[in-house]
């Protein structure tokens, strides 16, 4: 035997008899018991262990409250997923890989009006048909549910009006799916058709017969579901721009365009409780809604998460269909299946909203950015779902990376008679993340300056506030600009290039975790808890409600608890599956499950951990202070012979509890202002990326091909380089399909007419251009080992880096997304008519001389990047808030420094008349003030 | 989704399937003919115009031949894109269809006899019903073209295959069987207007091999195709040039994607020619004439402004490309 200190407990002497029997009593705990795949302790990966704790791990960005914790076992390498041999092989089971005994198939009978009123359903024949073992409408479920407690405004099935063509109307579960689907033809159903309403702009104004009612509420007659005005800074900043950009843009709605549709199983047990199979991203409000429509106690239901075969936010809402399987499973007494056609996908939707939007900006004489003015009409469809928050979301999460001397912003959403919107992977923020940008581009040109330099002399810095409140503890921005510059060459080639290439920047900001728990008080109870379970074999039993859909969070959550324990990571086995045995957990969105969960196992880990250490003190007699834990084996810190296998510590701790079970929870700090929707958009920590394009672009065609992508991110730390990566590259391609091809078109009757894979255009790996993924680790202070979200913020840079690209080729600036290539063309067309060429291949190609302003821009950007490393490191404590730049001091309330300092969440009167087009919706009253209803 | 059932028929050989077309056809029964069935079997799953029978033409023997002067109805398009001795052109196409996957299904029968396609027809029955369906598939409501409102005599449906485009320019015959026997012709009069007609095709009948002379061998072509994905997307427009080399009087030209049936342009090459011809300044004028002779509609995923205008870029690219080799 060699190679180190064997892990298997107990010897070899004294347990067995030279007869080979078991001696009585002496038996140690059966084999295998050291767990993992090799006999004998690895040496300690120092290369994986901070220098702050005497580790070779280069920590440039300052070192971290979880580096005590680390030991060199699993964070910061490259691992494969752990649920990745089920995918590869095919034995994951996704929503319609469930099969119960004796399950049926309900079906769904789908509006065929845009808008109108149900008079009757006669089911009559359909109950007639042999085969049918349950209908329902919606008179079988009253109650309403909606994801956010706000606005709860869908049914089951419809109940009064269907709100859009594809909307659900009845079910019925019969023995087969062809007789299901000949009953949904026996419906009889009387209808009232009302005037539908598909243009927001419509929405805006009133109407006789408004999508829903909100009662006092309600703003006049209109269809606007939400309106936000947020105002802050010194407006008269803006008043003498020295440069300004003035942008409408109008994008597309799109779909996530996940592959596995929608699909549910129900079922009833035999005591009455429902088992309900969904591929859910957040399984606890599912699981809160069924509740509430099918008025049995939470505690009466199991929500059995399914495999997700993806999500992006299109899976995060408590879907009809799954009220529907319930309901109908529960009426046969049978369990009821669902699965979705492509085309219902798309009539569920909830993809990112289409919206007009519009920004203008200003900069003043030294180039610092005066003001940023958004209008964001936003086109909600049918229902609410999340977008109280998206309408929020449009304006505030553009509030940084960018010091800004005052901010102004008018949102609204409303709804229309289309498929609902929703919550789309960077949720809110990708719009105006892409027309802020391209502003950003446009004014550079304007000062004849490097856009790039125009950013980096601008960027707010590590540990401040924005000018909205937002508290910004990490930043990589600096880092990531200069990364992506250098790895394209950026000098050598902005502005240089022939006509049909160009190259462009585009940067990203997004949340990590959303600060407010929509359904409680973050004071009183947390964001996310785990529990840990390790029993005599070993192994770790880690219980999470996190929704892995692919992003690879089970992974993340058994690699720190195997760091933390120094065990391999085949000893850590996830169970998150089932809302019986999982803690409760909002699941994945707004890219919080890796901040906030494996933040809840470290804390559960480091409790096992604490135990194992005593037990080995015991044990050994060395304080724990002095022993590591490397690889299964606890020792003396000066002498690994002085040590004791994990199991035999394990087996100590056990001795008068047996199983060591612990927990662990993550709270968001206070943080944030006090004004009306301070709410929206604060989180515990903000990803900040960065990415140059070069496309191509065939001038006579109008076809662009996005040639090579440099995309830096800083996600704080990579807990696995791999996951990071893969992130960034998939965000890469969502977004280039945004940006260049995909679209939900609504065609002049209203109807979606590219219900399905194939003319909804996702670019495939043929249309992907080479990605070059660069992470940045800014190390943030209340991450999990410094880590932040990788998962949504890397898909906004790509569009603005791409538009701001064409740009470059073609010399032409272009506010339609997608540019597809009649876009492009159109844009072409138009250029050479305003010029003296009519061959398009004769135009030219935009150049930059700088002006003045660069090298002062240059000097600027190099001394806050001294700030910003002393900042970073937090050798620099001294508070910053936006405004700084400007020269105000940090350290008084900005009111009372300037005059005209606002905070304001509602226009005054004065500003109504210059209102952008969402705006507008400030000119309407509430029914309340009006002396409607009260 | 759910295929709707249908009755699948075998026959081995030529004559066995025309007998059972012939005898269907006396029965009033209607049927459908599938060889790879990546066009038929997507419309089917979506209840577009489906039938109690369907015969394949999969089990008969000697219908995929594959060689410079006969291509099998049967011969896949992947065979297409490798085979050696296939004419460039028709390779350059084939290898242009679709996707690698389609192409290990789909045959150059079925792809020459592609649905011609429309986004108010190409959906699920659900979507259909919601706009009252449509005249190519009004199950029985006699319905409205949704394209053209207000009329149910014409349909405007596109035909996006890609290969008719260049074998016509190559003039291939096409040969077509059926109860009645054997007729030739050349593919330039196989299509017919409008979009349910979309060929001359009689019932019972369905296309054997495709023939090119010895002549057709010595032309040189390209093939242009407008996408947006180049990956799989059906072509948006497409534009098709051969010629003799060096003998610009042999220059033909064919369009598909534009209507509902691909075209031959002989009228307006001769035309061009005529006034003699003058390098680029006649390929230009040669362009903009075919983008004036053809009538794209709104019904594919680009607009038609803008395939119109392609034409014009496509047909120059492909008369320049030729003319340099």
């Amino acid at each position: 035997m060699s190679g180190g200190y064997r892990q298997q407990p107990g010897g070899a002497g004294g347990t067995t008899r030279k007869d080979g029997k078991r001696v009585a009593g002496k038996q140690a705990f059966p084999p295998p018991g050291s767990g993992g795949s090799k006999p004998n302790m690895s040496p300690r990966d120092l290369d994986y262990i901070p220098e702050s704790v005497g580790g070779k791990e280069p920590q440039p960005a300052g070192s971290h409250i979880h580096d005590r914790a680390r030991t060199g076992t699993s964070v910061g390498k490259e691992m494969p997923l752990v649920d990745s041999n089920a995918k590869v092989t095919g034995q994951a089971w996704y929503g319609d890989d469930v099969r119960l005994p004796n399950e049926v198939i309900g079906k769904i009978l789908r509006s065929p009006h845009h808008y109108a009123r149900i008079k009757s359903i006669d089911t009559s024949r359909v109950e007639a048909l042999p085969g049918v073992l349950a209908v329902a409408t919606g008179a079988d479920s009253p109650h309403r549910f909606g994801v956010l407690p706000v606005t709860k405004d869908e049914h089951a099935m419809a109940v009064e009006k269907v709100r859009h063509v594809g909307d659900l109307v009845a079910c019925v579960a019969a023995i087969d799916e062809s007789t299901a689907l000949e009953a949904l033809n026996l419906f009889d159903v009387e209808w009232e058709i009302l005037e539908p309403v598909f243009d927001p702009k419509k929405g805006l104004e009133d109407s006789d017969e408004p999508i829903h009612w909100r009662g006092k509420y309600h703003l006049a007659r209109t269809n606007v579901q939400k309106r936000v005005f947020q105002e802050f800074g010194d407006r008269s900043l803006v008043e003498k721009p020295h440069a300004q950009s003035h942008g409408k843009w109008k994008m597309a709605g799109v779909h996530h365009g996940f592959t596995e549709p929608h699909a549910v199983v129900a079922h009833w047990d035999p005591n009455g409780r429902l088992q309900l199979y969904t591929p859910q991203q957040v399984p606890h409000y599912t699981h809160r809604a069924l509740s509430t429509v099918l008025d049995v106690p939470m505690h009466q239901i199991n929500v059995i998460r399914t495999f997700v075969g993806g999500g992006f936010g299109g899976k995060s809402d408590p879907f009809p269909h799954e009220m529907c399987a319930a309901i109908l499973s529960r009426k046969s007494g049978r369990p009821v299946r669902i699965t979705f056609d492509r085309e219902e996908v798309y009539w569920i939707n909830r993809g990112r909203h289409p919206s007009h939007i519009e920004v203008k900006m200003t900069a003043d004489e030294d180039a610092r950015i005066s003001g940023f003015d958004i209008d964001a009409l936003i086109d909600g469809g049918g229902f609410a779902s999340f977008g109280h928050v998206t309408s929020y979301y449009n304006g505030v999460l553009a509030t940084a990376p960018y010091e800004l001397g005052s901010f102004h912003y008018t949102g609204a959403r409303v709804w229309t008679n289309k498929p609902a919107s929703g919550a789309m992977r960077g949720h809110g923020a990708v719009n105006t993340r892409c027309a802020v940008e391209v502003g950003l581009d446009e004014m550079a040109e304007t000062m004849q300056v490097d856009p790039i330099d125009l950013r980096l002399a601008n960027l707010l810095p590590p540990h401040s506030r924005t000018i909205s409140g937002f508290r910004i503890t990490s930043n990589g921005m600096r880092e990531a600009l200069e990364k992506v510059r250098e790895g394209s060459n950026w000098d050598e080639k902005f502005r240089q290039l022939p006509l049909g290439k160009g190259i462009g920047i585009g940067c990203g900001f997004f949340i990590s975790g959303s600060g407010l728990p929509i359904h409680w008080d973050p004071n009183r109870f947390p964001h996310a808890t785990v529990h840990m379970q390790v029993d005599m074999d070993g192994g770790v039993t880690v219980h999470t409600g996190a929704a892995d859909i692919g992003q690879g969070s089970t992974t993340a959550v058994a690699q720190v608890v195997s760091e933390v324990l120094a065990l391999p990571i085949e000893m850590i086995h996830v169970r998150s599956h089932e809302s019986d045995t999982s803690p409760v957990d909002l699941g994945s969105y707004s890219s919080r499950v890796t901040f906030m969960n494996a933040n809840a196992a470290i804390r559960a880990a480091l409790e096992i951990r604490e135990r194992l250490l005593n037990a080995a003190w015991d044990i050994l007699g060395y304080h724990p202070d002095n022993l590591v834990m490397n690889d299964r084996r606890i020792y003396y810190k000066h002498d690994p012979a002085i040590g004791v296998s994990y199991l035999k510590a394990l087996h100590k701790a056990q001795e008068d509890k047996g199983a060591l079970i612990s927990s662990g929870a993550y709270r968001s700090p206070p943080m944030g202002g006090v004004h009306k929707g301070a709410a929206a958009g604060l989180a515990p920590a903000y990803s900040f990326s960065s990415y140059v394009a070069e496309v191509d672009v065939d001038v006579e065609t109008g076809m662009i091909k996005c040639t090579n992508v440099w995309a830096a991110h800083d996600c704080g730390k990579a807990l696995n380089p791999l996951a990071v990566k893969g992130q960034i590259i998939g965000s890469c391609h969502m977004g280039l399909g945004q940006v260049l091809s995909e679209k939900m078109v609504y065609g002049r009757t209203g109807h979606l007419q590219n219900p399905n894979l194939l003319e909804y255009k996702i670019p495939s790996v043929y249309e992907m251009p080479h990605v070059e993924p660069i992470i940045i680790e800014s190390c943030d202070p209340e991450g999990p080992f410094g880590a932040k979200e990788a998962g949504e913020g890397p898909l906004l840079p790509i569009l603005p880096a791409v538009v701001n690209a064409v740009y470059d080729a073609i010399g032409i600036r272009l506010r339609d997304l997608p540019l597809t290539p009649d876009v492009v063309f159109k844009g072409i067309e138009k250029a050479l008519k305003q010029s003296e060429y009519d061959d398009p291949t004769d135009l030219p190609s935009p150049r930059l001389t700088h002006s003045a302003l660069q090298p002062k821009l240059v000097a600027r950007a190099n001394e806050h990047k001294i700030r910003d490393k002393a900042r970073q490191r937090t050798e620099d404590t001294s508070p910053y808030v936006n405004g700084v730049l400007f020269g105000f001091d940090p350290n008084l309330p900005l009111e009372d420094q300037v005059e005209g300092w606002r905070t304001a969440t509602e226009p005054d009167p004065e500003q109504l008349a210059e209102l952008g087009l969402a705006g507008r919706a400030w000119l309407k009253k509430e029914q309340r003030q009006m002396g409607g209803e009260q | 989704m759910l295929m709707p059932p249908f009755t699948l028929h075998n026959p081995k050989t030529v004559e066995e399937a025309c007998e059972l077309a012939g005898m269907l056809l006396e029965k009033g029964e209607e049927f459908d003919w599938v060889a790879g069935g990546t066009d038929l079997l997507p419309n089917y799953k979506w209840h577009i115009n489906p039938k109690p029978h369907v015969i394949s033409l999969a089990k008969i023997d000697g219908t995929d031949t594959l060689s410079l002067h006969e291509i099998g109805c049967m011969a896949r398009l992947v065979d297409l894109t490798t085979e050696n001795g296939i004419h460039p052109l028709v390779v350059e196409a084939a290898s242009k269809v679709a996707s690698s996957l389609v192409r290990r299904n789909a045959t150059i029968g079925g792809n020459l006899c592609l649905d011609t396609r429309c986004f108010w027809y190409n959906q699920g029955e659900d979507w259909r019903r919601s706009i009252d369906w449509c005249h190519k598939a009004d199950c029985g409501t006699g319905a409205d073209c949704r394209v053209i409102p207000n009329q149910n005599t014409l349909c405007v449906a596109t035909y996006q295959g890609d290969i008719a485009p260049t074998l016509m320019v190559l003039d291939a015959e096409v040969h077509l069987i059926g109860p009645q026997g054997l007729r030739i012709l050349p593919l330039a009069e196989f299509y017919q207007l409008d979009g349910m007609t979309k060929n001359v095709l009689k019932q019972g009948e369905f296309l054997l091999k495709i023939t090119l002379s010895k002549e057709s061998a010595k032309r040189t072509g390209t093939y242009q195709k407008l996408r947006v994905r180049d990956s799989w997307d059906f072509p948006e427009a497409g534009v098709a040039a051969s010629w003799i080399e060096g003998d610009v009087s042999t220059l033909q030209i064919a369009t598909t994607a534009l209507e509902s049936i691909p075209r031959c342009h002989p009228e307006e090459v001769a035309a061009i020619l005529e006034d003699g011809w003058s390098g680029m300044d006649s390929v230009k004028a040669l362009a903009l004439s075919i983008r004036k002779a053809i009538k794209p509609v709104n019904n594919t995923s680009l607009p038609p402004r803008y395939r119109k205008s392609m034409v014009r870029v496509l047909t120059k690219r492909a008369v320049e490309k030729i003319l340099e080799k």
